[in-house]
């Protein structure tokens, strides 16, 4: 029987070829939503790698030139949040702060393996604790290394695994410039800051040295505060804060409200695509259940010849939900030929397997909305008196 | 053996009702060509869908091989029809999108005894009894009437039922075309045995078959053994 409904579809391919490239363009959009969904949902399931609860990220931009003196409040402002007793860790940072709009890139180089590009995050000693950071191998860097000759860096582990494979990580040096090296001294397991939605890339944690950038200004202050922290010592903190630094613009905002701008960032633009997709959908089934409909009128001397020849009414059902399952195949495998594409050729740096989730979820869909559509004109086929539509032709 | 026992065919539409068939009896021996002639609109089709069981009747009994089909399920009406009916139509009834062998195919497929490749082998000899064997691969519309009335016949006899139920046959063929699917289906009584009932407007084909009964306005109102033989009447 599914052999005569693909001889019977492909015999009116002409007739079909409309509904066939309709189910075909709905497959590849639906491909495509579904792929970028199952890429950020799987991306949101796995861990951070740290906490960003009650940390705030305090921004500090002087309006005079004079670094020495901005340096000098700087070393004065650090001492003095250190020291409220609402705050628990402080750490200078590279602007790249976790959710922040902001990225820092560097090539690394270890023996064979060239240019492994990965994100630098500067950062201070207690950044460890502020983010509250596992580290697995090996130690995060402290004033121990002050008297170090290597840069003392963190890195994660998809880091490691890029450089150095299965080798042991820390102790390993990394070169900088033909004088200059980094030392690695600890491996964290996981390190996602970019956004939650987005893949883990390679990080490289590396130790602000104050003493060693004597001309240098942080504008960028982490401050992890006591669970249940208001907004009265936001204001009571910014307020010290300006008085050292007399003509500083401070802003405060805390990584929540970060992660929050950061997820719409991907939220919105997945939603609006999703309601596009659904609008899609929706066309293609009432074009589908409309065509349908037709088909069946105008078919209705083969219903009552089908049945005069011995098939029940119930075969005459399940014959145009084949015909509409086998007309949706054709679409699919035209669909499945180039989606299978993206893997295959690995046109972006994402795993084959959110390919194949998205392929088969995509197939599924398209199989379960063309037997619904199918399924009420089939049943009135499937009623049709066969007296009755024999004698209509 | 077909048996209808005080048949009465009522449509019910809304405004109307129209009386179809009323007080049929008629008993169709095994092995006989039975033509029904009568004006238009007097029932034969409506006779010929209850023998077929393709339509019920408001009143009476159908009995095949003397078994009443009352209460039957759709699904075994289904299979009676596929079993030991074969139909011929007028208009032909072709499905367009199927080529000669494939529409000829078509009642083994309901049939799930037959293998594939069985089907096709059946359907090129039945092909060969319409003589058409050398067009299994056209399509319904590449055909001529006549042409497409022997595809729809190889497609009734490939089941090998007992009965075939043709309704006007020759109806929309010429005179010459006529012949011909007249003359397949005298040979499929006389050879087979099969059961033939057929429904004509043309008093030759009628003085062909073994028996002709009349109709007029839904009622019997003759029925008479053919004596005359084509030898005679040339
Ligand atoms: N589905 C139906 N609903 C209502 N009335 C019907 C239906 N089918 C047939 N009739 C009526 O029943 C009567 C018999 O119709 P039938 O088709 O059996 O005639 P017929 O003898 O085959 O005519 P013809 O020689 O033109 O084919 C006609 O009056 C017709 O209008
Ligand atoms: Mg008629």
């Amino acid at each position: 029987m599914i052999r005569h409904l693909f001889k019977l579809i492909w015999n009116r391919k002409k007739s079909n070829f409309l509904l066939i490239t309709e189910i075909f363009f709905c497959f590849l959009v639906l491909f495509g939503v579904l792929s970028l969904v199952t890429y950020n949902v799987r991306n949101y399931t796995k861990p951070l790698g740290f906490e960003h609860e009650d940390v705030w990220l305090v921004t500090m931009r002087p309006s005079t030139d004079s670094t020495a003196e901005n340096r000098q409040q700087l070393e004065q402002v650090l001492q003095r949040v250190q020291a409220f007793p609402e705050v628990q860790h402080v750490s200078l940072t590279s602007s790249n702060a976790p959710f922040a709009f902001s990225q820092m890139m560097d090539n690394l180089s270890y023996g064979n393996v060239k240019d492994v590009q990965t994100d630098v995050y500067d950062v201070q000693d207690d950044y460890a604790d502020v983010m509250q950071l596992e580290v697995s191998e090996g130690r995060w860097f402290g004033p121990q290394d002050d008297a170090s000759h290597h840069r003392p860096i963190v890195i994660n582990k998809l880091l490691k695994e890029k450089l150095f494979g299965q080798e042991e990580a820390v102790g390993k040096l990394i070169p900088i410039s033909d004088t200059s090296n980094y030392v690695v001294v600890g491996v964290t397991d996981y390190f996602r800051a970019s956004s939650e939605f987005a893949a883990e890339s390679p990080a490289l944690f590396n130790r602000i040295n104050m003493q060693k950038k004597p001309d240098f200004f942080w504008n960028e202050l982490l401050v992890r505060v006591k669970p249940g922290t208001g907004v009265a010592f936001e204001e009571k903190m910014v307020r010290q804060i300006t008085s050292i630094g007399k003509n500083w613009t401070v802003e405060v905002s805390t990584l929540e409200k970060m992660r929050q701008n950061k997820a719409k960032l991907t939220l919105a633009p997945m939603i609006a695509l999703g309601f596009i997709c659904g609008f899609l959908i929706l066309n293609v089934a009432l074009g589908l259940f409309g065509v349908l409909w037709h088909n069946i009128s105008r078919r209705n001397g083969e219903i009552g010849l089908r049945r005069a020849l011995g098939a029940a009414s119930s075969q005459i059902y399940w014959q145009f939900i084949g015909e509409v399952l086998v007309l949706a195949t054709f679409g699919l495998l035209l669909g499945v030929f180039f989606a299978v594409q993206f893997p295959l050729l690995q046109v972006f740096q994402i795993e084959s397997e959110v390919y194949f989730i998205a392929l088969l979820s995509a197939v599924g869909i398209i199989y379960l909305l063309t037997a619904v559509c199918a399924f009420y004109p089939s049943r009135q086929a499937a009623g049709i008196h066969p007296a009755m539509a024999l004698h209509e032709e | 053996m077909i048996t209808l026992s005080n048949i009465e065919k009522v449509y019910q539409t809304k405004s109307i009702e129209t009386v179809a068939l009323q007080h049929v009896n008629l008993r169709v021996p095994k092995g006989e060509f039975l033509s029904i002639m009568g004006p238009s609109g007097c029932g034969k089709s409506t006779l010929l869908n209850i023998m077929g069981l393709l339509d019920v009747p408001s009143q009476g009994v159908v009995e095949i091989d003397g078994q009443a089909i009352t209460s039957y399920k759709d699904k075994e009406l289904a299979h009676i029809r596929n079993e030991k009916i074969g139909f011929v139509f007028q208009s032909y009834h072709l499905v367009n999108d199927l080529s000669v062998l494939d529409n000829v195919e078509l009642p083994l497929l309901y049939r799930s005894s037959v293998s594939a490749s069985d089907r096709t082998k059946l359907a090129k000899t039945a092909l060969e009894k319409v003589g058409l064997s050398a067009r299994t691969k056209h399509f319904p519309a590449q055909l001529s009437g006549g042409q497409r009335q022997r595809v729809a016949i190889a497609r009734a006899l490939i089941g090998q039922p007992q009965i075939i139920l043709a309704d006007e046959p020759t109806g929309n063929l010429d005179s010459v075309m006529g012949e011909e699917i007249m003359n397949i289906l005298l040979d499929l009584n006389r050879q087979d045995g099969t059961t033939i009932v057929m429904v004509t407007h043309d008093e030759n084909m009628a003085q062909k078959t073994e028996r002709l009964v009349r109709f007029f306005d839904g009622q019997q109102v003759s029925d008479a053994k053919v004596f005359a033989n084509n030898l005679q009447q040339v």
